[in-house]
C-alpha cells in the first residue's frame, strides 16, 4: 500500500487499521504456526521414529531413547532396494511418457477445432464417472496376456498408468486456453506449419505446464498400492514401495518391521519432496493457472 | 511306536508307487513358486536345500520362495490361480473357499494315507472337505491363549476375567482383546458357554448345511459375559502382541507373537490359557478356535509335476520339516510324532495352548461369509443397553445365517432331473426348464445309456419326486427329460 | 417461481437472495434433468438418421461409381491404388488383410463362443500310477469375453473403416470431375503435421484410452449381466455365463434376503458417501481459501515458507501419510496415549470404534489432506482478483468480513463453480482415504449382509472393493454397485451444470 497524504480524518482512521492490522497480523502469525505444527507432526513423527533403536514396534513415546540408523542400514537386507528401483524407474519414465501424452491430448483439445472435439470432450467426462476399481480385474488380464505381470509388472504398471492419462487432460488444456490464440495465427500467417507453431511459440510458454505436468506423473507410482498389489501378484521382484512396505504392517510383521516402515517411509518421500520443493513456483503456477479454466 | 510303523509304511508305499512308475519318472529339474509366511521364508529355502540333496528319486527342484502371508495366499490365489504358487500356505479358515475357487490339487490315495496317519485329527478334518483330502497340515497351533505382564496381573488372578478387568482398571491398564473386529476371537464366549457351530462339506468344498447354537439361552449367556469385557473403558478390539508397548498389560494372542511380547514383556512376561466369566453364579472357562495351518497344492495338469510337488510338499510338512519349524520358529507341530517329542511338550507357550485346548473347539469348515456376519455381533453387543439389545444382537445373527441357504422363489418351485445320467452318482441337478404348455424340460439333451436311471424333484429337496420308483432309460439314445407338473408323469423326448 | 432481473435481484435482502438462489437451483433442477435426458433422445434419434443417409449414401456411390469405386467395395483401397494415390491405398489394404487374417486365426471362434461363455469346464481325473489328481482346462469364459468384445471392436473399427475408403472414392471421383488434382502420398504425410495435425497428436491417447479405458468398462458393464464370481471364474473352478438382470433385481429388490436388502444398504452408503463429499468438498475449499487468505494477508511474512511447510504435505505418498495418521488415532495409538498421560481424559476416545467419531474423523484428516491443494488452487485466484475493489470497498467502509462475502467470495464461486462439482465427484470416489485411514470401520452391523462386512466410513467405491476381494468375490455385484455409483454421479453433475447460474463459455478465455 502507497503511503500518501491524508486528511485529517481519514489519517485517523489509516493509524487505527494499522494498529488493528498488527493484531490481526499476530493472530495471523499464530494460527499459521499453529496449523504448520498440525501439518507437520505426523512427518516429524515418522522421521524421529526411523531413527530409534531400542525397539521395533510401535511405542507410546515419540522421541527415541537411543538414536540410531539400524533402521536404514536394515533397509538394505530386505527387497527394499528392489521395491525402490522399480518405483523410481517407474516414476522417471512414466513422467516423460505421460507428459508427452497430456500435452498432446491437451493442446490438441485446446487449440483445434475439428469434428467431434465436443463429443470427444464429454465422451471423456462420462468415462470419467465409472469407478475404476473394477476395470482393475481386466487390465491384470490383458497385461497378464502381454507378459507384463508378477515379475515383469514394471513395464506393465508403466503402460497402464501412461495409456489412460490423455483423460487428465483438464488443468493442461485450461493453461493453453491462457495462451492467446492471436500468437498461433501470427505464426500461421508467415506459413508456419501447426507443429512449428507447437515447438516454436507453445511449447517454450508452456515450462510450468509441463513442468507441474511432470511432478504429478511423477508423484503417482510412489503412491499406488491397490493396483500395483494387483499387478505384481505376490512377486517380491515387481513390487513397487507401497505394495512391499504395505506387507510390513500385516499383523505378524508389524512388530518387527514398524520402525522399519518409517525409515523407508522417509526414504520414499525424499526423492518427491526435494523435487517438489526445488520446483514449487512452477507447480503453483501451472495449477492457478490450468485447474480453473478447465 | 504304532506311529513309527505306520509312518514307515506310508512312506514305503509311496515309494513303492514311485517305483512302480519308475524311480527315473520323476528325475529332472522343476521349477516351483512357494508362497511362505514372511517369517519362514528362509527356513524353507534351507529345507528345499535338503530336499534336494536328500530325495532318492533324482528330483531337483529350483525354487523360488515369496513372502506371502498365510492370511493374504487365499485371497491371492482366488484372485488368478494359474499365476498363484505351486505349493503355498494358508490359514484353515480359507479351505473351503479355495476347494470350491479350484486352487486345490486333491490328493490321492497315498497321499491322503499320509496325511491321515501322522498328524492329529482335528488338522485332518481341517485339511478334509466330504471324503476327500485337499492340503498337507503344516502347525496345529493356530489357537489364541493370554498373554499378560506379571508387573500388573497378579498371578493368582488369571484364571478370571473379571478379575483380570479389574486389575487393569486399577493400573489404567488396557485389556486387548478383539472382539470388534474377528469372529475368530469372538466365539470365545460362545464356545464356552457350549454353543456351536458346525458347518458340513460336501467332496467339492461346497457347503451343505450348518448346526448353529449361537442364538440360544447359552448364547445369551455367552453375550452377557462378553458385554463385561466390551463395557470397561480398557478394553481394547485389538490382538495384536506390540499392544503391550501401548499401554496394555494383557493380549489374547497367539504362538506367533511370542517372539514380540516377550521382547516387550522381558521378565515381567506370563502367558496362560484363557481366564473363566461369571454369569448368574456360574463359572464358564472361554473356550476357543484350535486352528492349523495348512499347505496346499496348486492344480497340476502334468502328472509328473503334480507327483514331484507332492514329495516336496510331504517332505516339507514331514516330521523332520515340522520340528525344524517349531525349532526354528516356535510353530506348534501337527505331526503326532513331534507332537509326542520332549522339546514340545516343555515349551511354555505351547502348554498355554494345550491348557487352552481343553477349552477349544477344532476349528472345522466354515462359511467364508461366516467370519463377516458373525463378528457383527460384538458391535451389537457393545451397543445393547439391556438384555433385550443382547437378544437382538443374537436375532440379527441368526437371521443373517438362515440367509445362506435360503433360494430364491424360482429355485424352491423349479424341477430339477437327479441320477446317474452323465455317469453321476445322484449328486448333480440337471436344471430344467417351463415350456409354455406348462412342461419342464431339461435344457439340454444328454446321452444316456440303457439301464441309466434318475428322478425328477423339486427345489433341489425330495420333499416332492417322481417318479415314485426312479426312471430307467431302455434303449440308449440322446434324450431330454420331461415333466408334465399337472399330470405329475415323466417322460424321455427324443433330441 | 417468479424470477427476478439482475436489477430486482440485487434490491432483495441478503436473507432473500440466499433464498431465492436456493429455490432457482431446485425449481432448475427438473428442467436440468429434461434437457439432459432429451439430449440423450436427440442423440440417438441422430444416430438413427445418420445410419440411415450412410446406408443410403452406400448404394447411390455404388449405382453411380466407376470400376474402381466398384472393386473397392471388396477389396479396399482398390479405387485409392487405381488414382495413383498408393499410400492411401496400400494402408487400406493392409488393414483389411490384417482383419481378415485375424478373424480367421482368432477373432471369428471369440465371436461364436459369446453367447455361451464357454461350454466346458475344467475336469480332473485321477492318474492311477502317479497317484495324483490331473487337471485339464477347457474353456475360459473370462477370455471368451474379453477377446470377445475386442473382437467386437475391432469389427466396428473395420466397417468404419470400409465406410471411409468407400467416401474416398466418391470424393476422388467429385475432384478428378471438377478437373482438380488429388493428394498425393506426400501431401498426405505433411497434412500430417499441418492440417490433420491433430490427429497425429490424438492418436497415441486415444488408442491408450479405447483399450485400456472403454474396453475394460464396457466388459465390466457386461459382467453385472453374468454370474462371474469367486467360484464361477470362468476357467479354474466353474464357467460363467449369460443371467440377464437377474443381478439387478436382487440388488434393487427391497425384499432381499435375510437382514437388510442390498437396496437398503446401497442407500445407507450412498447417503454417507453423499454427506462425506459434501462436507469434503467444502471444508477444504472454504478452509484452504482461508489459510490461502491469511498468507496472502499484507503484512504477513515469509510467505514462501509456510506455502512450502503446507505444500511438503502433497509430496508424501499417502500411503505413508494416510497410514500414519490412522494408526495415530487408534485407540491405543499416540494421540490417546498422550491425552491419557496428560490427564486431559480418562478413558481412550473412541476415534474408529464410534460411527460419528469415526465418521467426524475421517472428514477431519481429509481436511489435513486436502488444504494444501486448495491453498495452492485459491492463492493464484485470490490474487487475481483485482486490488482497487478492496481498495474502494474499503472506502466505502465496508470490514473484512463484508468485503469477504461481497467480493471474495462471489468472485471465487465463479470462477471455481466447475472445480468444485469435479471435486465433489471425485471425492465420493476418494477411495484413499477410506481405504488407508479406517478401511470402512466400525462395522455397520445392520447392512453387513452375506455379500461382506459394510462400516460406517464405508463409500460406495470402498464397498465395490470389499464386495471384489472379499471371501465370495462377488465381480457381477460388485459391477452392478459400479454402474449405479456412475447413474449417481452423472445424474449429480447432469443436475448441478444444468442448474448452474451460468456455464463459462469456453471461448470467452482466448
Amino acid at each position: 500500500m502507497s503511503e500518501k497524504n491524508y486528511t485529517g480524518a481519514s489519517m485517523k482512521r489509516h493509524m487505527g487499521l494499522q494498529a488493528s492490522r498488527r493484531i490481526g497480523n499476530t493472530a495471523a502469525y499464530i494460527v499459521l504456526t499453529l496449523i504448520s505444527i498440525i501439518w507437520l507432526i505426523p512427518f516429524v513423527c515418522i522421521l524421529l521414529q526411523s531413527f530409534r533403536v531400542e525397539s521395533t514396534w510401535q511405542v507410546g513415546y515419540v522421541i527415541p531413547q537411543q538414536w540410531g540408523l539400524d533402521n536404514y542400514r536394515n533397509l538394505w537386507n530386505t527387497d527394499f532396494p528392489k521395491w525402490y528401483m522399480n518405483t523410481l524407474v517407474m516414476a522417471l519414465v512414466t513422467a516423460v511418457l505421460q507428459t508427452v501424452i497430456v500435452l498432446c491430448m491437451s493442446y490438441t483439445l485446446s487449440r483445434f477445432r475439428f469434428k467431434g472435439r465436443t463429443f470427444l470432450m464429454r465422451f471423456m467426462l462420462i468415462l470419467g464417472m465409472f469407478p475404476g476399481m473394477l476395470t482393475m480385474i481386466i487390465l491384470y488380464r490383458v497385461l497378464k496376456d502381454l507378459g507384463m505381470t508378477q515379475a515383469n509388472s514394471v513395464p506393465g504398471l508403466i503402460l497402464v498408468y501412461i495409456a489412460s492419462s490423455g483423460m487428465g487432460y483438464y488443468v493442461s488444456k485450461g493453461f493453453f486456453d491462457t495462451i492467446p490464440k492471436s500468437l498461433d495465427e501470427a505464426a500461421r500467417i508467415d506459413g508456419a506449419t501447426r507443429f512449428q507453431v507447437l515447438k516454436k511459440i507453445i511449447l517454450p510458454l508452456s515450462k510450468p505446464i509441463v513442468i507441474y505436468t511432470v511432478l504429478t506423473a511423477f508423484m503417482g507410482p510412489w503412491g499406488d498400492y491397490v493396483f500395483a498389489r494387483y499387478i505384481s501378484f505376490g512377486t517380491s521382484a515387481g513390487m513397487n514401495v507401497a505394495v512391499g512396505m504395505y506387507n510390513w504392517l500385516n499383523k505378524d510383521q508389524i512388530a518387527s518391521y514398524y520402525t522399519m516402515f518409517c525409515a523407508g517411509g522417509v526414504l520414499v518421500a525424499l526423492p518427491v519432496t526435494l523435487l517438489f520443493l526445488w520446483l514449487q513456483k512452477y507447480y503453483v503456477e501451472g495449477v492457478t493457472g490450468g485447474a480453473v479454466k478447465g | 511306536m504304532k506311529k513309527c510303523v505306520s509312518l514307515f509304511l506310508t512312506l514305503a508305499m509311496v515309494l513303492s508307487m514311485c517305483s512302480f512308475a519308475g524311480a527315473s519318472s520323476l528325475e529332472g529339474t522343476y521349477d516351483v513358486t512357494l508362497w511362505v509366511g514372511e517369517k519362514a521364508v528362509e527356513l524353507t529355502q534351507k529345507q528345499v536345500a535338503d530336499f534336494n540333496a536328500s530325495n532318492t528319486l533324482g528330483i531337483t527342484i529350483n525354487a523360488t520362495v515369496e513372502a506371502v502371508s498365510e492370511a493374504d495366499s487365499a485371497t491371492q490365489m482366488v484372485t488368478d490361480v494359474e499365476a498363484g504358487a505351486d505349493l503355498y500356505c494358508f490359514a484353515q479358515d480359507q479351505f473351503a473357499r479355495l476347494v470350491q475357487a479350484g486352487a486345490l490339487m486333491q490328493l490321492g490315495a497315498g497321499a491322503s494315507e499320509f496325511v491321515r496317519t501322522n498328524n492329529d485329527a482335528g488338522t485332518v478334518a481341517a485339511a478334509t472337505s466330504g471324503d476327500a483330502v485337499y492340503a498337507y497340515p503344516l502347525t496345529a497351533d493356530n489357537g489364541y491363549f493370554m498373554y499378560y505382564d506379571k508387573s500388573v496381573i497378579p498371578e493368582e488372578d488369571v484364571d478370571s476375567l473379571e478379575k483380570l478387568i479389574a486389575d487393569c482398571e486399577a493400573a489404567g491398564k488396557n485389556f486387548s482383546f478383539e472382539m470388534q473386529t474377528s469372529a475368530w476371537y469372538l466365539a470365545s464366549f460362545f464356545f464356552g458357554t457350549g454353543c456351536v457351530s458346525d458347518w458340513v462339506t460336501d467332496d467339492e468344498g461346497k457347503f451343505i448345511s450348518v448346526h448353529d447354537t449361537f442364538n440360544s439361552p447359552e448364547g445369551l449367556i455367552a453375550v452377557k459375559g462378553m458385554k463385561k469385557l466390551v463395557d470397561s473403558p480398557i478394553h481394547v478390539s485389538s490382538s495384536s502382541g506390540s499392544d503391550f508397548a501401548s499401554n496394555s498389560a494383557i493380549v489374547v494372542s497367539g504362538t506367533w507373537d511370542y517372539d514380540t511380547v516377550s521382547k516387550i514383556l522381558g521378565d515381567n512376561f506370563g502367558v496362560a490359557d484363557l481366564p473363566s466369566f461369571e454369569v448368574d453364579g456360574t463359572e464358564y472357562h472361554l473356550g476357543s478356535f484350535n486352528g492349523c495351518k495348512l499347505m496346499g497344492v496348486k492344480p497340476q495338469v502334468d502328472a509328473v509335476k503334480g507327483a514331484v510337488l507332492n514329495q516336496l510338499a510331504q517332505y516339507l510338512t514331514g516330521e523332520q520339516g515340522q520340528m525344524e519349524r517349531f525349532e526354528t520358529l516356535g510353530w506348534g507341530p501337527s505331526n503326532l510324532a513331534d507332537q509326542a517329542s520332549e522339546a514340545v511338550q516343555n515349551n511354555a507357550t505351547l502348554a498355554a495352548l494345550i491348557a487352552q485346548n481343553a477349552y477349544s473347539v477344532p476349528q472345522g469348515q466354515i462359511h467364508g461369509s461366516w467370519w463377516d456376519l458373525a463378528k457383527v455381533i460384538g458391535d451389537d453387543v457393545k451397543k445393547a443397553t439391556d438384555e433385550a439389545g443382547l437378544q437382538t444382537a443374537l436375532d440379527n445373527y441368526q437371521e443373517k445365517m438362515a440367509a445362506l441357504f435360503t433360494m430364491s422363489d424360482d429355485e424352491m418351485n423349479g424341477w430339477t432331473v437327479i441320477g446317474s445320467i452323465n455317469g453321476d452318482g445322484w449328486t448333480v441337478d440337471l436344471p430344467m426348464e417351463k415350456g409354455e404348455d406348462g412342461v419342464w424340460k431339461t435344457t439340454e439333451a444328454y446321452a444316456m445309456d440303457a439301464g441309466v436311471e434318475f428322478k425328477v424333484r423339486q427345489g433341489k429337496s425330495w420333499d416332492n419326486n417322481f417318479p415314485a420308483e426312479n426312471f430307467v432309460v431302455e434303449t440308449a439314445g440322446t434324450y431330454y427329460v420331461t415333466f408334465d407338473e399337472a399330470a405329475q408323469t415323466v417322460a424321455l423326448a427324443a433330441e | 417461481m417468479k424470477r427476478y432481473s439482475d436489477l430486482e435481484y440485487l434490491k432483495l435482502s441478503k436473507g432473500k437472495r440466499i433464498g431465492y438462489r436456493l429455490a432457482s437451483f431446485f425449481a432448475s433442477i427438473p428442467t436440468a434433468l429434461k434437457n439432459g435426458l432429451l439430449a440423450v433422445w436427440h442423440f440417438l434419434q441422430n444416430l438413427g438418421a445418420g445410419i440411415g443417409r450412410e446406408i443410403s449414401d452406400l448404394v447411390t456411390t455404388f449405382r453411380e461409381g466407376d470400376v474402381p469405386t466398384r472393386v473397392s467395395y471388396v477389396i479396399m483401397g482398390f479405387g485409392n491404388l487405381c488414382r495413383g494415390q498408393i499410400l492411401r491405398g496400400l494402408l487400406f489394404l493392409l488393414f483389411e488383410a490384417v482383419f481378415i487374417f485375424y478373424m480367421v486365426i482368432a477373432g471369428g471362434y471369440w465371436i461364436q463362443m459369446l453367447p455361451s461363455l464357454g461350454l466346458q469346464g475344467p475336469t480332473k481325473e485321477l492318474d492311477p500310477i502317479l497317484d495324483v489328481y490331473v487337471t485339464t482346462y477347457h474353456d475360459n469364459s473370462f477370455k471368451i469375453l474379453l477377446y470377445g468384445v475386442l473382437t467386437i471392436f475391432f469389427i466396428l473399427a473395420f466397417i468404419y473403416t470400409w465406410r471411409l475408403n468407400i467416401k474416398q472414392n466418391r470424393i476422388a471421383m467429385k475432384i478428378l470431375k471438377s478437373g482438380k488434382k488429388l493428394k498425393s502420398g506426400k501431401d498426405d504425410l505433411r497434412s500430417l503435421v499441418d492440417d490433420q495435425f491433430h490427429k497425429t497428436l490424438l492418436a497415441l491417447p486415444l488408442t491408450g484410452i479405447i483399450i485400456f479405458t472403454v474396453l475394460p468398462i464396457v466388459f465390466m458393464i457386461l459382467v453385472a449381466f453374468t454370474n462371474y464370481d469367486g467360484t464361477h471364474d470362468g476357467y479354474n473352478n466353474n464357467l460363467f455365463s449369460w443371467v440377464g438382470l437377474q443381478n439387478f433385481n436382487t440388488m434393487l429388490s427391497w425384499k432381499g434376503s435375510g437382514g437388510q436388502s442390498y437396496a437398503a444398504t446401497f442407500g445407507e452408503i450412498l447417503s454417507w458417501t453423499l454427506i462425506w463429499a459434501f462436507f469434503a468438498t467444502f471444508t477444504n475449499y472454504f478452509l484452504g481459501m482461508l489459510v490461502a487468505m491469511l498468507i496472502n494477508k499484507k503484512g504477513i511474512r515469509l510467505k514462501k515458507m509456510w506455502r512450502t511447510i503446507l505444500v511438503v504435505t502433497i509430496a508424501i505418498p499417502q500411503f505413508i501419510s494416510l497410514l500414519y495418521v490412522s494408526k495415530m488415532f487408534a485407540q491405543n495409538g499416540i494421540l490417546n496415549l498422550f491425552l491419557l498421560n496428560m490427564g486431559w481424559i480418562d478413558k481412550a476416545l473412541p476415534f474408529w470404534e464410534d460411527p460419528t467419531w469415526a465418521r467426524v474423523t475421517v472428514i477431519l484428516i481429509n481436511i489435513w489432506i486436502g488444504i494444501p491443494y486448495l491453498m495452492l488452487i485459491t492463492t493464484g485466484i485470490l490474487m487475481n482478483i483485482p486490488a482497487d475493489l478492496y481498495e474502494s470497498s474499503r472506502i466505502d467502509g465496508a470490514n473484512a468480513w463484508q468485503q469477504y462475502t461481497k467480493i471474495t467470495l462471489p468472485y471465487m464461486l465463479f470462477v471455481t463453480g466447475p472445480y468444485l462439482l469435479t471435486s465433489f465427484t471425485s471425492n465420493m470416489n476418494n477411495f484413499n482415504v477410506i481405504y488407508l485411514l479406517t478401511g470402512g470401520a466400525p462395522t455397520n452391523p445392520a447392512a453387513s449382509s452375506a455379500a461382506g462386512t459394510v462400516g460406517y466410513t464405508d463409500l460406495l467405491i470402498t464397498w465395490l472393493f470389499k464386495i471384489t476381494m472379499g471371501a465370495e468375490s462377488q465381480y457381477y455385484l460388485a459391477s452392478v454397485v459400479g454402474i449405479l455409483v456412475f447413474v449417481v454421479v452423472a445424474v449429480i453433475s447432469l443436475v448441478v451444470y444444468g442448474a448452474m447460474p451460468s456455464i463459462k463459455n469456453e471461448e470467452d478465455f482466448q
